[in-house]
């Protein structure tokens, strides 16, 4: 899952100015790390639910993501 | 007595103008007919016209679907017939996006959608009566072009939730009253208009829409609103305004910022073609369009559109503006680069459209170097334009906005800074700024106000055209025309003789951080441009034709100049980018080197430092390679075999943290900085305070975090721990190196501090593990100097600094760009500190601060995050920096020696430095350029005759002598 993470989803987010590293997983459910553009994104909830229907699709895992959103200092109000 | 605030609560009249105005904007689609069998495909571009796609085949798309993917391209398509009812009508295609989207019709671009126009006309494209195939490309941005624009903010985001396309009928009516609504509210909100004239508008706009019956079945009183609006306030005389503003039509493109440069080529599609058929519906709409290598793109990957484009530009409405391949960077490249820019840009212009522009055109970059006029003006450029100095700068004011820019060799060009912002989108508000703004009333002629949205391109909007159209009707507008740019410079800057002199750099007070930013990016780049020196030298002498090789490779190192490539301001697939280019542009440029039995000295004086040359059998190491250190003594440009000199002695003494050498007597604090370095030849001591100290500090810059460092930046120092203190690591009989290993909680910083038998040089080889967050790491000398001023290296002469804080405009420059090296003197002697890839130093009174890294989280979160290793060297020497040969040995220190076997049979041009060599464009001659670096004036002899070339490579002249003015590069074709 971090392999995947990391490898395959975490390249289209960056590619867009945001930033996605993985935290941990616990019995389905997948805690990730935002940064950049993802860390302020007001709808970060429809890029988390596809993020769920890619990991089911290519690891054919059922998961639930939790975001942990790590804004910069300078936007962290 | 306590103070209460009186708040309103009930509706101002004002609200309530705002209200019905949103009511009215409703009404402005007279129908829309929805296209309901569309499908998409969802991908993601991966090289330049290059898709991943995330299905086999397409999928349907409804309205409330969700679509786009983080950095996603999607395609989408539908085959339409249009009803009956809506044939004969002027159509139009409506498609609310935050994505950017080119839409293609039976195969022909018909225009695009994107955040800042939900709409596109349609009919006079297509041939309604058959079947309408369409096929759409969208480009989905979480950060939109324009973060200026609130609608276009309010969209962000990777997924979107499909509004619906339809084919629709505007109101006519309804969508010239919005824009006459649209046009006073602004003004009537603006507080740089008459206080009484906006106390009218909101009286007469209230009154106008009372005409409006929002309450019945249809919409009545819109004709009588119009009328009310042209009859009292458009006639309205009563309020003068002043001023004369010319309006530019242009579009900021960023070729890699947010976005890659693979994607810089469908947002110049979608930009071009929504200007050209702005074109097409408002004839006497112009539009600049900057950058020749956007325009490869378009015509490599969209010849129709560019066959368009090329129309446009014969009938004087698409105007090419901007000399320069791209809008590079003006402070990092050297003076070979930004001529490469005109050079590339000019002869790509001149191959499209038979002609070469005269201006530079470069709204974004961070300053500019004081070479550059020279550089421009024997380009074919007559005038510059570049906006930031008057709108970013943090501490003072820049004087002048029409101006004459005087360049370090005295050449001058007609320069325009604008007052405003380079994106506006045409607004009586930003234009009435823009007039307040301008500082040249009175000698400038007309104030440039550019229009258009940007940074990812987008452009001009009907909008934004409507509301131009409007302008003269207002008697409290300042007189606005609508021009060309070339037609705006040359208006009013050509032979104007009120125009004042700006003698120097134009520094920008902002973004000082851009010099260090992404360290390999400047290491990459410093080290190619001496690679492609050393190719095109070596593949003329050999005789062999690589031009076409050479020029692809140099076009594609120039786009990595650009102004959010090259200094650090991007996302991370953009530095990932930039790096891969870098490794196949240097992959290529060694196998164009090659190698040969012999030494070749490419420097065109005696090659008489030190030189660090690798040997798997040597006796010393540097980043971590083994070699020798080799004193060459080669002539210019000859051969030669160089061996180890196989002196065994002992030269230097070490007694704890005192070590002597022939040149000096040292004592090393633990941390490897120095507390004493006596120059037993000079017989002088050169330590006053802090010396080779790293410093890390707090660097927390805000927003523009990879852009800026702060004044304030010294505020808050981080603690570098000594992990391993100073000792011997090394010596032979040539170099004795010390090693001391600092460490902070995350970072490891290994320092080896290298002294020479037979050079005056003190090298500091530095490793790094670098981990840390928002810190900016810089090495400090505190000099027993005592001077006010500093010289440093632009690459093409040098630029005096002041060290001292007495004025706002030198408090301003605590930090400052520079190339090879610096140096701070007395009469009899100075320290000058050379680099092989560092860009930002900073001067305060005797001390000089080199900028090492720093580490920004915004836009790349790992911004320099990880492995560096490089180096810097101290030199202490007499006399000041020009008598004591600095630049040659900074010259010498970036350039490696290289293994050649040629023959140099022309001359060597001594003392001026030999830049370029090459083959000329035309394949015709061979093309010298040669660079006054030393602030002198002389004359070179020369056996034959040469042709006197400008830097576009036209025959000028022909002359047996060369005579030459201080910091003069001269161009000559044999």
């Amino acid at each position: 899952m971090e392999k995947y993470i990391n490898e395959v989803l975490a390249p289209k987010l960056q590619g867009d100015g945001g930033w996605v590293e993985f935290v941990s997983l616990n019995e389905g459910e997948l805690t990730l790390r935002f940064r950049g553009e993802c860390s302020k994104c007001l709808i970060l909830h429809r890029c988390t639910e596809w993020i769920e229907q890619e990991i089911k699709r290519d690891l054919k895992k059922n998961v639930k993501v939790v975001a942990i959103r790590k804004r910069p200092y300078f936007q962290d109000v | 007595m306590a103070h209460i605030k009186v708040e309103r609560r009930s509706m101002r009249p004002e609200e309530w103008t705002d209200l019905r105005f949103g009511w009215l904007k409703r009404y402005i689609y007279n129908e829309k007919w929805e296209i309901e069998n569309l499908q998409i495909r969802d991908a993601r571009q991966v090289k330049e016209m290059e898709f991943e796609y995330y299905s086999e085949d397409y999928r349907p798309l409804k309205k409330g679907d969700m679509y786009f993917t983080p950095d996603g391209t999607a395609f989408i398509k539908a085959d339409v017939n249009i009803p009956d009812n809506l044939k004969g009508k002027e159509l139009w295609f409506s498609l609310k996006t935050a994505a950017e989207i080119c839409v293609k019709v039976n195969g022909k671009y018909i225009g695009g959608v994107d955040p800042n126009r939900e709409r596109m006309l349609l009919s006079p494209y297509v041939d309604v009566n058959s079947t309408l195939h369409f096929d759409m490309m969208g480009y989905n941005r979480s950060k939109p072009d324009d973060e200026r624009n609130p609608e276009s903010l309010s969209v962000r985001g990777c997924r979107q939730i499909f509004e619906g396309a339809y084919i629709c009928t505007i109101n006519e009516a309804v969508q010239s009253l919005v824009y006459d609504f649209e046009l006073l509210l602004d003004i009537a909100k603006s507080d740089l208009f008459n206080e009484d004239y906006r106390a009218f508008l909101n009286r007469e706009l209230n009154n106008a829409m009372n005409c409006i019956d929002f309450d019945g079945d249809e919409l009545t009183g819109v004709k009588e609103a119009k009328q009310y609006l042209e009859e009292v306030v458009f006639s309205n005389d009563t309020y003068k305004g002043t001023g004369d503003v010319a309006l530019v039509a242009h579009s900021h493109l960023d070729i890699a910022y947010y976005w890659r440069r693979i994607h810089a080529v469908q947002k110049n599609l979608r930009t071009v073609l929504i200007q050209l058929r702005l074109m097409d519906r408002y004839p006497h709409f112009k539009y600049a369009h900057t950058q020749p290598y956007t325009y490869e793109t378009l015509e490599k990957y969209y010849p129709d559109v560019f066959e368009e484009l090329k129309e446009k530009v014969k009938n004087g409405q698409f105007e090419p503006v901007g000399a320069m391949y791209v809008e590079p960077d003006c402070n990092v490249p050297n003076a070979e680069s930004l001529i490469r820019q005109c050079l590339y840009g000019q002869k790509t212009y001149e191959r499209m459209f038979g002609k070469r522009v005269n201006n530079a055109w470069l709204p974004d970059v961070f300053g500019n170097s004081w070479i550059l006029p020279q550089i421009l003006k024997k380009s074919g450029v007559d005038y510059f334009v570049s906006n930031k100095m008057s709108t970013w700068n943090d501490t003072n004011r820049f004087p002048h906005n029409n101006f004459i820019w005087r360049g370090i060799d005295g050449s001058d060009v007609y320069a325009c800074v604008p007052p405003t912002h380079f994106i506006t989108w045409n607004m009586p508000s930003q234009i009435q700024a823009n007039w307040e703004a301008y500082i040249d009333k009175d000698q400038g002629g007309q104030t440039l106000n550019m229009f258009g949205y940007g940074d990812g391109g987008s452009g001009c909007t009907e909008e934004m055209l409507e509301m131009m159209n409007r302008f003269e009707k207002l008697s409290v507008m300042p007189k606005c025309t609508h021009t060309s740019g070339a037609e705006f410079l040359e208006k009013n800057l050509k032979n104007n003789k009120k125009l004042q002199v700006w003698d120097g750099e134009l520094y920008l007070e902002m973004h000082r951080g851009t010099f260090t930013t992404k360290s390999y990016i400047k290491r990459a780049n410093r080290r190619l441009e001496e690679k492609f020196r050393t190719a095109e030298m070596l593949t003329v002498v050999r005789g062999e034709d690589k031009k076409e090789e050479i020029t692809e490779l140099y076009k594609k190192f120039l786009i990595n100049q650009f102004h959010d490539i090259l200094p650090g301001s991007h996302i991370h697939p953009v530095y990932l980018d930039a790096m891969a280019d870098y490794e196949e542009i240097e992959n290529a440029l060694d196998k164009i080197i090659g190698s040969g039995s012999k030494y070749f000295n490419t420097l065109n004086f005696r090659r008489d430092a030190l030189t660090f040359v690798e040997n798997k059998k040597g006796t010393a190491t540097r980043y971590g390679k083994k070699g020798n250190w080799l004193l060459p003594d080669m002539p210019a440009l000859s051969s030669a075999n160089l061996r180890k000199s196989g002196f065994s002695g002992n030269w230097f003494t070490v007694n704890n943290n005192k070590v002597e050498t022939p040149f000096y007597t040292i004592v090393f604090n633990n941390d490897g900085s120095f507390a004493s370095l006596y120059d037993k030849e000079l017989s002088r001591e050169w330590v006053k305070g802090d010396f080779n100290k790293l410093k890390i500090y707090v660097d927390c810059p805000g927003n523009y975090d990879a852009w800026d460092i702060l004044p304030n930046y010294r505020e808050k120092e981080i603690t570098v721990n000594v992990v391993s203190p100073v000792s011997l690591v090394e010596g032979d009989g040539e170099s004795a190196t010390f090693g001391v290993t600092l460490g902070t909680e995350k970072s490891t910083w290994e320092m080896k501090i290298r002294f020479f038998r037979r050079g005056r040089g003190i090298e500091v080889e530095n490793n790094v593990n670098w981990n840390e967050k928002h810190k900016l790491a810089k090495a400090e000398f505190n000099c027993n100097i005592l001077t006010r001023k500093a010289l440093c290296d632009t690459s093409a002469g040098f630029i005096e600094r002041e060290t001292h804080r007495n004025t706002t405009w030198q408090q301003a420059r605590f930090e400052t760009c520079h190339h090879k090296w610096c140096d701070m003197s007395e009469s009899g002697g100075g320290i000058a500190l050379i680099n092989d890839g560092k860009y930002g130093v900073g001067f305060l009174d005797n001390s000089m601060s080199l900028s090492l890294l720093r580490a920004t989280e915004r836009p790349d979160v790992t911004s320099d995050i990880g492995e560096h290793s490089f180096c810097y060297m101290l030199v202490p020497h007499e006399n000041d920096a020009v008598n004591a040969g600095i630049n040659r040995l900074a010259l010498q220190y970036n350039t490696p020696l290289v293994k050649a076997d040629c023959e140099w049979k022309l001359p060597t041009f001594e003392p001026l430095y030999l830049q370029a060599i090459k083959k000329s464009e035309d394949g015709k001659m061979t093309v010298i350029r040669l660079c006054e670096q030393d602030g002198k004036r002389g004359k070179i002899k020369l056996a034959e005759k040469v042709k006197l070339l400008n830097m576009l490579e036209d025959v000028e002249g022909e002359a047996d002598t060369i005579e030459y003015k201080p910091f003069e590069i001269i161009t000559i074709g044999i």
